[in-house]
């Protein structure tokens, strides 16, 4: 990864981004120790897949979508299966929803655990990346692997396969997983909850800068339980609002530093949002399991986290709930449901959200009357959330200016690996460059 | 347990990224014994994939400024020194790959899980834009690649002790 700086310029131009999911460009301008701009710069496939959606079978986005992504083709799918069943006015079985969210935490699973360990973990033990680490700290990077392993092995047990899960269907499943072979993989997830718990206290020791985000947080929460594949959205203004209403309150809006959309809440009269996990964490912290909640008190996490360089501590907390849930799914699991119901196509519009690792994930379709679609819209967590990642680092940057370009880089890359963002979602490059003036 | 391993490491949406799969389905159709033959998305996944396996083939895509089609092999392993990260930590740049090749085989080396001897054929890539296919230059790489592969792995298909 080139990564390195030639200190002391006035200009920097570095290339890819180290260790963040695809790629994407920051620019930093600086004018007698203050920050006068900061860009992230996006460049966006998602807009492509809309267009490409247009005209196809209601049954093909969650095929379609899920190569958004290689982190989080289950978020994809699981939102796009809402939404067109929505739009056909077919709710599913119980049974189908808990196989869907076990399907979603071996997601979780296998993408935090990336971020944890391989992505995020080096910025705050002082490493350039994870092969550095694993030099000096092999026994922390097994576990990381092995905790990712369990969720690979989940999502290849529900899904058929750990990339592109091929066993999902507008409607449910092709089929179920065998009862036996579930229940078999009980150990794994058992060592992996362990691994997981332990994580929280490895974490919980690092050193955090102060911040304190005042920015709206927004996440889904649920009739019942932590929320993964679906809720209604919440805010922490206290802002409610049903997935279809997303559209009236959430608007996407281009802005001239990025081809990629931007959004704000309520006409950004209440300044940015931030979607994931710290405002999944701090929305719906009375929703945690109380393993998992206990986890968290210990490691000194209240019922709010509003500093972006803890969300390594949420992130490995909900590495606890996933682990736990995935167990309590499996152990309830009877084996005599239906894999699918039937979705007979409408014409309509349908809504549908579901929390990827890295925050909400809306999609809506518009159908005709043979199941045909004639529009398409998706908003990824990481357009939401690029505008909090400018905000995070003009502040921050304002304090970092006595800093050498080189340690400036490696700051503002951890600022930005806080947000986890899924730049494959968005973009092709990502290059940081800060103007000193 | 399998003599060798091959890898077609890619996406097969992403253009060009799909080169590496495209070859594994050429080398899997030979049908070759003791020969065990993947693809796979997500280079991290290597570390579990090669465990005992002492030879492991990787086809990728890499972009290094070479004309498209361009193949490259190197040759690492255990023993070897490290992989030159510049050209191919771009390999893959379609897909999950933040964690790229490289930095999957140099995190492999740290952790001590290199197999014993590591050959990496890559394919210098065109463009890896979304539901593309392979450009016309990479396309017409695949038999070549092909190949080289099942040049590596004669030694272990022909029973003679390498």
């Amino acid at each position: 990864m080139n990564h390195k700086l030639t200190d002391g310029g006035n200009v920097l131009h570095v290339g890819t981004l180290a260790r963040v999911e695809g790629e994407g460009a920051m620019h930093i301008e600086l004018r007698d120790g203050k920050v006068t701009d900061v860009q992230l710069r996006i460049f966006e496939p998602p807009r492509f897949y809309e267009a490409f959606l247009r005209g196809r079978s209601f049954t093909e986005p969650p095929d379609i979508t899920a190569r958004i992504c290689g982190i989080c083709p289950v978020a994809y799918q699981v939102s796009a299966c809402n939404a067109i069943e929505d739009a056909c006015g077919v709710s599913v079985s119980d049974e189908i929803r808990l196989m869907r969210r076990l399907l979603y935490c071996g997601e979780w699973i296998e993408s935090h655990a990336l971020h944890v360990f391989l992505l995020h973990a080096p910025d705050f033990l002082g490493y350039d990346g994870a092969i550095e680490m694993a030099v000096d700290h092999p026994t922390v990077v097994e576990r990381g692997l092995r905790m990712k392993r369990a969720g690979n092995q989940l999502m290849t047990l529900v899904g058929g396969r750990s990339i592109h899960p091929i066993n999902v269907r507008i409607g449910g499943f092709y089929r179920m997983p065998e009862t036996a072979a579930l229940r078999a993989f009980r150990p794994v997830l058992e060592q992996a909850l362990e691994d997981a718990l332990r994580t929280v206290e490895l974490v919980a020791g690092f050193d955090f800068p102060e911040m304190e985000q005042p920015y709206e947080y927004v996440a889904l929460r649920a009739a019942d339980g932590y929320p993964i594949e679906s809720g209604a959205v919440v805010t922490s203004s206290g802002a409610a609002f049903e997935v279809r209403d997303f559209p009236r309150h959430i608007e996407e809006f281009q802005v001239e530093h990025s081809n990629a959309l931007h959004a704000n809440l309520d006409g950004g009269t209440r300044g940015p949002y931030v979607v994931g996990p710290l405002a999944r964490y701090t929305l719906n912290h009375d929703r945690l399991s109380p393993l998992a909640r206990d986890a968290a008190q210990a490691a000194g996490l209240g019922a709010v986290c509003r500093n972006p360089f803890r969300s390594i501590i949420v992130r490995a907390v909900e590495l606890v709930e996933a682990y736990h849930e995935a167990l309590r799914i499996i152990d309830g699991w009877t084996g005599s449901a239906a894999p699918s119901v039937e979705v007979p196509p409408r014409a309509g519009e349908g809504f549908g959200a579901s929390e990827a690792p890295r925050g909400v994930l809306f999609h809506r379709y518009v159908l005709d009357e043979t199941g045909i679609i004639r529009d398409a819209q998706i908003v990824p967590p990481t357009s939401q959330n690029q505008s909090s990642i400018e905000a995070d680092l003009r502040t921050l940057v304002e304090g970092w200016t006595e800093l050498d370009d080189h340690a400036l880089q490696h700051r503002c890359e951890h600022a930005i690996r806080n947000y986890d963002p899924c730049i494959s979602c968005a973009t092709h490059f990502l290059d940081l460059t800060v103007d000193r003036g | 347990m399998t003599a060798a391993l091959v890898v077609g490491l890619g996406s097969v949406d992403r253009g060009d990224d799909a080169v590496g799969p495209a070859v594994a389905h050429a080398v899997a159709e030979r049908g070759l014994p003791g020969v065990r033959v993947v693809e796979h998305e997500d280079p991290t996944a290597l570390l579990d994939l090669w465990v005992d396996h002492d030879l492991v083939v990787v086809v990728d895509a890499i972009r290094s400024g070479e004309p498209p089609g361009t193949i490259h092999q190197l040759e690492t392993g255990a023993g070897a020194p490290a992989m030159p990260a510049a050209a191919w930590s771009a390999t893959g740049r379609g897909g999950t790959h933040a964690f790229g090749l490289a930095a999957a085989v140099e995190l492999a080396r740290a952790l001590h899980r290199l197999p014993s001897r590591l050959v990496i054929v890559g394919v210098e890539a065109a463009g890896f834009d979304y539901a593309k296919p392979l450009t016309g230059p990479v396309a017409a790489a695949v038999p070549r690649a092909t190949a080289r592969v099942l040049t590596v792995l004669e030694g272990v298909t022909s029973g003679v002790s390498r």
